[in-house]
């Protein structure tokens, strides 16, 4: 299906990778799909685009790039929810926030979005651990490894390049 | 809005599920306790409010062009922090 995005134009989006949020990305309740784009490859992030809503769109990044001993619990009420089978199934996607003056780059821990990668569902969970911050400040004194495609970060969804051309 | 006086160790059901038991005061502040099942997110409001708060800022962002850039900027600066930092350090 072809989706009219404010960002990227109109992109094609194959039913088949379309993310169904069980639950709700806070403050866009009413917007349940979703597809995920790669950025691209010189950077770790991606983009949650709503399917919905053309001008909705979240740029994400696997949490455990920022912060490598990341493992949020999700619950057993979740893991239900998501149909999650096996750990390997899942991939852990937070939200990310980019302020210009100052620069600074910021990823929520608390609330990650949980997907089953193999069913395509997901949940922006929010974590009990206080310890997890809303705003996690990505330091500039600190290299981030952007690991290798096809392992940890690497978003199995359309590459908007690609579609594109 | 509903309002109850309630004495400490009483309790209110919201629905049939849902539990909230007064359990203590301190000063300005209360404690009390919720029992409600799984399915039932309790957090605390302020928390609500920051992550749909980040969310709503996040979906801001215009283009990825900017997050290159910014990015790129981390990623030299991290670079030149590591230089300085592993000569101070040795």
């Amino acid at each position: 299906m072809k989706i009219a995005t404010t960002r990227f134009g109109e992109i094609e989006a194959d039913e088949s990778r379309i993310i169904e949020m069980k639950g709700e990305i806070l403050g866009f309740e009413k917007l349940k799909r979703y597809i995920l784009l790669a950025q691209n490859e010189k950077t770790p992030f991606g983009w949650l685009q709503s399917i919905d809503d053309g001008a909705v769109a979240f740029v994400v990044i696997n949490p455990q790039v920022v912060k490598s001993d990341y493992e949020p619990e999700i619950k057993d009420v979740d893991v239900n929810l998501l149909e999650i089978e096996q750990a390997a199934d899942v991939l852990l996607m937070s939200i990310v926030t980019i302020r210009q003056n100052p620069v600074s780059i910021s990823v929520n821990l608390r609330a990650p979005i949980v997907i089953n990668a193999k069913k395509r569902l997901a949940k922006q969970i929010v974590l009990d651990d206080p310890a997890q911050p809303v705003q996690f400040f990505v330091e500039t004194g600190k290299p981030v490894r952007i690991p290798p495609p096809g392992k940890g970060s690497s978003i199995e969804g359309e590459d908007r390049s690609a579609a594109a051309r | 809005m509903l309002i109850l006086t309630r004495k400490l160790g009483e309790s209110i059901k919201i629905g049939d599920n849902v539990k909230v038991t007064f359990l203590g005061i301190k000063g300005r502040q209360v404690r009390i306790g919720i029992e409600a099942p799984p399915e039932v997110a309790v957090h605390r409001e302020e928390i609500y409010n920051s992550i749909q708060e980040q969310n709503i800022r996040a979906a801001k962002i215009e283009n990825d062009r900017l997050i290159e850039e910014i990015w790129n900027r981390f990623q030299n600066a991290a670079a030149g922090n590591k230089g300085k930092k592993g000569a101070v350090e040795e």
